[in-house]
């Protein structure tokens, strides 16, 4: 089977479809694997100890809100993209939504750090890839720029 | 500001939108953006086959316009 874009965005497509749908039975789940992890692994590195139930399952929740609206304007904009509509400021719109909601997941991430310092590693990723979209974000607006320009060279 | 008097010459040569448009091989609506003023910029290669239909000088279809500051 000959593999092109269009299948590959096609993968994309249904893959965030897919983890959309994940994540909304994984929050279903939240409560119980919390409360597995807590039992299986109670003595962690930290600065508070004790039970991580109440911070963990708020962190969780909070990440899978920002994680549905992350994947909703991911999901947006590669049905652009399917629909040749690439450079474009709505797909810039996109990206920063998609960025900051990176950059947002860091918070609940840090706050839990004080309960497990592992916290401090996720939020440290979170932030990590929220600035690489923030860059990718700009690349876009100056590529829409381009575009414009182009578009408007008769 | 540059000023595109394109519709000018095409008025003193009489001739439409649509033949200018198929004889510069532009589509129409690009034409358009060209006569509106929305025109970004303009290719050498556009402005030669203008000025080759249109029978003038580049200076006869652009005009530079100094741009008034106190915005009257």
């Amino acid at each position: 089977m000959k593999w092109n874009q269009d299948k590959s965005l096609n993968l994309s497509i249904i893959l965030v479809k897919v983890l959309f749908i994940l994540i909304i039975l994984l929050a279903i789940c939240v409560p119980v694997m919390v409360h597995w992890y807590d039992i299986t692994l109670p003595n962690g590195a930290g600065l508070v100890k004790g039970s991580i139930f109440v911070p963990l399952t708020i962190c969780l929740y909070l990440t899978a809100i920002l994680g549905e609206i992350c994947l909703f304007h991911l999901g947006k904009l590669l049905n652009n993209i399917r629909k040749d509509i690439i450079f474009k400021p709505e797909n810039c719109q996109h990206l920063r939504y998609i960025s900051w909601c990176c950059l947002l997941v860091a918070i609940p991430f840090g706050i839990f750090g004080i309960w497990r310092f592992l916290g401090f590693f996720v939020a440290f990723a979170a932030i990590f890839f929220g600035i690489v979209l923030r860059v990718l974000k700009n690349v876009f607006v100056r590529a829409v720029e381009l575009q414009e320009e182009n578009d408007y060279t008769i | 500001m540059i000023i595109v008097n394109l519709d000018v010459m095409m008025a003193k040569r009489k001739i439409s939108s649509g033949e200018l448009a198929k004889r510069i091989e532009i589509t129409p609506a690009n034409l358009s953006i060209l006569k509106t003023g929305k025109a970004k910029a303009i290719r050498f290669s556009t402005l030669e086959k203008l000025c080759e239909v249109l029978d003038c000088q580049p200076a006869d279809i652009l005009e530079y316009r100094k741009e008034d500051t106190n915005g009257q």
